[in-house]
């Protein structure tokens, strides 16, 4: 690879014009927008404007005041850690399985991996469907097993709608997590289990002292990264719940948009996105720190 | 070695009996635990294609039929003629395409320039189209609704295709980057000795070659746009430019008004061409997504 760019470095302007086109693009839609919003979070911006006097920090002073804040904050929390969580656990369960060798293997890998390729519009739907109060299949399934014998209103009772949103997110998205974990294990070289088993190591030998440490690495990257994106996430809370009933699925990115868009306070908004951005910042710092670590490793 | 076997003839069979034995429980074992991840994974889709095909009155029944009693394509055809489904869809093709060949061209072209070149700042330029995959799409489309309102975009699919390539674009350029790099430069040179010149060499050998990558990245893109739901939910307003997620959206929220049989008629053909662009690329979307598995979603 190194060898790619030596060769022909001379070509400058090539190499610029190449690049300017995906740089403006990025800046247009990345980097100036990043700052728009830092501009944005010091004006005072009234109803269904874009533009407003500066303020200085009074939107943040407003943000550390108000309640809404850390409610959203701390139900960020719960989607975060609830759904990376049950991801990894699950992610890491299914790709252990889906390793062995079985008949219909490929049909099985297919059918877990498809929640991951449907599109998130179509998750919803689908659980929604499920989910519903009265015609639901799940209440229906669980008040003929004697589980209970009262509907669950699965989205729209203040306990159980962050449960109910936790569980579609995860259905949605571990499979992210059988895919890259699957990766690391086809490629353990399989000599390793058989010295082991000649040297008479039981099952759980094997998975503690080989699988594990072979898949950590890329377990943790893998729980990082579905930390960030689960962070960022909007649409799947917001087409399950709208952030309700009353606030129990408000996280951070739903605030941010209720607070734009519902109650057009743009300036007020921007400021949460700023705080929100913040947090972001530290678990970026630690992926690209863990990322570094992996690079220098190898 | 043959004193030992004659020694213990009765012991092995046995031994080997309760191996069997041992084996044929994990077996059993392996397969009910994979029955069951199975079934319960898969049963929401399964779920979602048979009610599809129930007519209303199943569709509300309490408790729900398992398999429809009377089959029916009734909830397809109110989709279509009742609603404005095939607008979305056309609306959802465009941008996804859109969006899909502008990133393909652009980021191929920055790809191209990062993976063949060395220059001042191309780590700091990789590391920052990495941030802006991750940045918070709520935090880009408040200052992009600014932007659009002031542009007089609003409400254009021009406008959510460009958007769209805030996502499609750093995803292009981190994996055709990484298709380039394993194509050796010598192809190239052998070219330009020839006679051809350096995009010549580029659009002869190296895109060739770097075919099957370019289509995963293009599914990639497609899928990512086909999905994408924040940008058109606040840049579009008028019913004739909606896409397909913010259309069934806006009909989830009237669950009494619209019949679940026509939102789940729609939810199946929106999957259909995921599922299709999948079967596509089977092989290189699993290998792709294992590699990039630290670069995109």
């Amino acid at each position: 690879m190194a060898d790619n760019r030596a060769a022909l470095a001379g070509d400058r302007l090539l190499a610029y014009a190449a690049l300017a086109p995906s740089a403006f693009l990025l800046l247009l839609l990345a980097g100036v927008p990043t700052i728009t919003v830092f501009v944005t979070a010091m004006q005072d911006v009234g109803m269904g404007d874009t533009d407003g006097p500066f303020i200085g920090f009074e939107n943040f002073a407003w943000v550390f005041a108000e309640p809404a804040f850390y409610t959203a904050l701390w139900n960020t929390f719960v989607w975060v850690f609830g759904s990376v969580a049950l991801e990894m656990l699950l992610g890491l369960g299914l790709a252990l399985l889906l390793n062995k060798s079985f008949a219909f293997r490929g049909a099985a890998r297919a059918i877990v991996l498809a929640p991951y390729l449907v599109p998130t519009v179509v998750a919803v739907l689908t659980w929604r469907y499920m989910l519903h109060d009265i015609v639901g299949v799940v209440n229906a399934a669980l008040m003929s097993i004697g589980i209970t014998d009262q509907p669950l209103l699965w989205l729209n009772s203040q306990g159980l709608a962050m449960t109910s949103v936790i569980m579609v997110g995860v259905w949605k998205f571990f499979p992210f997590v059988v895919i890259a974990i699957l990766g690391i294990l086809q490629s353990i070289p399989q000599e390793q289990y058989e010295a082991a088993k000649i040297d008479g190591a039981s099952d759980f030998q094997q998975f503690w002292r080989i699988t594990l440490p072979y898949v950590m690495p890329v377990f943790l990257l893998t729980a990082l990264l579905r930390t960030i994106w689960s962070f960022n996430k909007f649409e799947i809370i917001y087409l399950m719940t709208g952030g309700g009933p009353l606030d129990a699925t408000t996280t951070l990115p739903i605030l941010v948009y209720l607070k734009a868009f519902s109650d057009f306070e743009f300036g007020r908004a921007a400021a949460i996105a700023i705080v929100t951005l913040a947090i972001l910042c530290v678990l970026l710092a630690i992926y690209f720190f863990f990322i570094k670590r992996a690079e220098a490793r190898q | 070695m043959t004193a030992i076997a004659t020694r213990t003839p009765a012991s092995l069979p046995r031994n080997r009996d309760i191996a069997d034995m041992h084996y044929l429980a994990s077996r059993i074992m392996l397969y009910l635990l994979a029955f069951t991840a199975v079934s319960v994974i898969g049963f929401p889709l399964f779920w979602m294609l048979i009610c599809s095909f129930k007519p209303g009155g199943e569709l509300y029944a309490v408790p729900p039929t398992f398999l429809p009693n009377e089959w029916t394509l009734q909830n397809y055809r109110d989709l279509f003629v009742q609603t404005n489904f095939l607008t979305y869809f056309a609306n959802s093709l465009i941008v996804a395409f859109g969006a899909t060949f502008l990133s393909l061209v652009v980021g191929g072209l920055g790809a191209y320039s990062l993976s063949r070149f060395r220059f001042f700042g191309i780590a700091a330029f990789s590391n920052a189209t990495l941030v802006c995959y991750m940045l918070p799409e709520v935090l880009i489309v408040l200052p992009l609704y600014i932007y659009v309102v002031k542009l007089g975009m609003a409400d254009t699919l021009i406008s959510l295709i460009i958007a769209n390539t805030a996502f499609t674009l750093p995803l292009a350029l981190w994996f055709m980057r990484s298709y380039f790099n394993a194509i050796p430069i010598s192809l190239e040179e052998s070219a330009m000795i020839d006679g051809c010149t350096r995009l010549g060499a580029m659009m002869r050998v190296t895109v060739p070659l770097a075919l099957p990558g370019i289509i995963s990245v293009g599914v990639f893109s497609f899928n990512h746009a086909w999905n994408e739901f924040l940008f058109a939910l606040v840049f579009v307003s008028s019913e004739t430019n909606k896409t397909l997620p913010l259309g069934l959206a806006t009909w989830i929220g009237q669950d009494n008004i619209y019949s679940w049989g026509m939102l789940l008629a729609g939810a199946v053909l929106v999957t259909v061409p995921v599922i299709l662009f999948y079967l596509l690329v089977q092989r290189k979307l699993v290998v792709g997504l294992a590699d990039g598995g630290a670069k995109g979603e």
